[in-house]
């Protein structure tokens, strides 16, 4: 498990479900603010957006320190 | 400063725990603890809260946030294994440790109890193996979550712990899996306008509200966790902030998610009709008293495909972690007990160690045996008719998970509002201590003329928890006699204490913090910050008195 978590695939691969986390995040507001307008009830889906696009953007920022660091 | 380093690494060395957890496995530690209770939480905030769970969950998300903020700032700047009692005890003196551990202390026996009895009750939703369905029986369930924590004990008297590699493993599996059951469940099941109807129809009123807002609390405590690996964990002041904000996001996200998904989807397959013969939604269905205890396992066998192979495995994994989660409230409440003692909050009998397997076999057993009496409580009800009607008369009916639920989230609410006023005490006391990360959102200004910064969430955080310690009191007949009972028994023991023994009954003993920061960043590793501390504490005092402060 700890090779799997230092190995440069289990970056990308963090990198990558980053993305799509943005995506999702990002995804879930739209069609949300779409869907309802403003609402009073929508605003544990945002939360939900916006801690998605928070994690993912964690993850891509991880990924391109690492890169600087092994260059 | 080489001389100071020279001088602090002099000193003679005692055995402390090996740094060897990394970052993946300091954010699998803590997952293992938090991550289990949203299999806890979800029944009964379901049960409580109905269409408006998503928003209860939401409030404690929101607290949650604030909570795990602190803990992230003072597990990185105080990398020690006593957590939220050691913050509060440094930050606000002897008696303010004493009850924030105490709650703390409560709130593990609370742990090993609430765990084992839901790891039972997932494990009775295992379809493959029937007979496992007979523990859902009063007397069965209670004779084997007593048998379990019995055997938790042994363990730990014996002195096993999981290993860091099955933990780093099971939360994994995991993530691995929630993740696959909101996949499967979002894409295939929600629909955005059941939410809505679902909440507009089934939405409680206040009382039901703010009593599931104090129960989705229980879906976020453990954060303690973050603190007690930040003693094993290496370069804790770096890697702490990293994977602990990526830990409450990941509990954030999974628990707005389950309760979203509850609320809004369509079954794959019908839902068997109430004991009355009517027709039950989803989260009517996971609310009820007898899938409250399993709501995950249950949900996750109506979400399409996926469904029919995560019925199979999900009881499994799910008991696993919450067997994992009991077993760290067995070691968290030896450990805190264990370290009140040393610092005299506690008398001397819980530092007492076992001289063959080297553990604090009296903390050990005394905490279990506080949580046989809590498991006693909880089961009264269900074992006997007569019981049955007395809780219904004197606590509107509350089962015995619930009673452990409102217990826990008074145990929780306590020890986080001290950690918030501790926190807000040492940015002013302990200016000099280099903080990696800060809860974001401060006003800088000056006090005793020296700068310091005001935080502002750490005010939100503590506003929001107040309020949910309020709604416990409200809303949970048995929470509000027994959790103060438990401070105020716990109260009155440490005065006694401290009076026989000659030590200051409500003022705090004297202790050399700026020798105790100096020895925790030398054991951490973190050598820069240990010389940038000594850097700020010789800029802040004159320089005979530093000079002094060393020397000593």
């Amino acid at each position: 498990m700890r090779r799997l978590v230092r190995s440069r695939a289990y970056a990308r691969t963090r990198a990558v479900t980053g993305a799509l986390f943005i995506a999702l995040g990002a995804a879930i507001v739209v069609r949300t603010l779409l869907m309802l307008g403003l609402d009073l009830r929508e605003i544990p889906a945002l939360v939900l957006g916006a801690a998605l696009i928070v994690l993912g953007l964690l993850r891509v920022r991880d990924y391109a320190t690492l890169r600087r660091t092994v260059r | 400063m080489t001389t100071a380093r020279t001088a602090a690494q002099a000193r003679p060395q005692q055995p402390t725990l090996r740094r060897a957890v990394t970052a993946w496995g300091s954010f699998s530690w803590g997952y293992s603890d938090v991550g289990a209770d949203i299999f806890v939480g979800l029944g009964l905030v379901l049960g409580a809260a109905a269409g408006a769970s998503n928003i209860a969950f939401l409030f404690a998300g929101i607290v949650y946030v604030c909570i795990g903020l602190a803990y992230t700032e003072l597990a990185a700047t105080y990398p020690v294994a006593g957590g939220g009692q050691y913050f509060v005890f440094r930050g606000l003196g002897d008696i303010f440790g004493f009850i924030a551990g105490w709650a703390v202390l409560l709130d593990f026996t609370i742990d090993i109890v609430l765990f084992a009895w839901s790891c039972i009750d997932y494990l009775s939703k295992l379809p493959v193996l029937p007979f496992l369905a007979y523990t859902s029986h009063p007397w069965t369930h209670f004779l084997v979550v007593f048998a379990l924590i019995v055997w938790l004990a042994g363990l730990n008297i014996w002195g096993v712990r999981e290993s860091s590699a099955f933990n780093e493993l099971v939360s994994a599996l995991d993530v691995v899996s929630e993740t696959a059951i909101l996949f499967f469940g979002f894409l295939f099941a929600f629909h955005p306008d059941l939410l809505v109807h679902t909440m507009t129809a089934a939405w409680p009123n206040t009382f039901n509200l703010m009593n599931g807002v104090s129960l989705a609390i229980i879906s976020f405590v453990g954060l303690e966790s973050i603190s007690q690996a930040a003693q094993e964990t290496q370069r804790p002041a770096s890697i702490i902030p990293r994977t602990s904000i990526s830990l409450i996001l990941t509990i954030l996200i999974f628990a707005l998610s389950y309760s979203n998904l509850s609320l809004g989807m369509q079954p794959w397959h019908p839902i068997p009709p109430d004991a009355h013969g009517h027709q039950q939604m989803l989260w009517h269905f996971l609310g009820n008293e007898e899938n409250n205890g399993a709501a995950v396992a249950v949900l996750a066998s109506y979400v399409p495909y996926w469904g029919a192979f995560a019925a199979l495995y999900v009881p499994v994994l799910g008991a696993i972690l919450l067997l994992i989660s009991s077993n760290s409230g067995v070691f968290g409440s030896s450990r805190i007990a264990y370290a009140m003692s040393r610092t005299q909050l506690l008398p001397s009998i819980f530092q007492r160690v076992s001289p063959t397997r080297r553990t604090p076999v009296v903390s050990i057993a005394a905490f279990c045996g506080v949580a046989v009496v809590e498991l006693i409580f909880a089961a009264l009800p269900s074992l006997s008719p007569g019981m049955h009607h007395l809780y219904a008369r004197l606590f509107r009916g509350e089962d015995g998970i619930t009673f452990l639920g409102d217990l826990y989230a008074f145990g929780a609410a306590t020890s986080y509002s001290f950690v918030f006023i501790a926190l807000i005490a040492l940015r002013f006391n302990d200016a000099q201590s280099p903080r990696r990360f800060k809860m974001p959102i401060n006003i800088p200004l000056t006090y005793r003329g020296r700068p310091a910064e005001f935080p502002v969430v750490a005010v939100i955080g503590f506003i929001g928890i107040a309020s949910i310690l309020v709604f416990t009191m409200i809303t949970h007949e048995i929470g509000r006699i027994a959790g103060p009972s438990w401070i105020i028994l716990g109260l009155v023991g440490y005065l006694v204490y401290r009076h026989r023994k000659g030590l200051p009954v409500f003022r705090s003993q004297r202790h050399d913090w700026r020798k105790a920061q100096v020895r925790i960043l030398q054991e951490a590793g973190e050598l820069e910050l240990m010389d940038e501390y000594l850097r700020n504490v010789k800029a802040a005092e004159p320089p005979s008195a530093t000079q002094r402060g060393l020397e000593r």
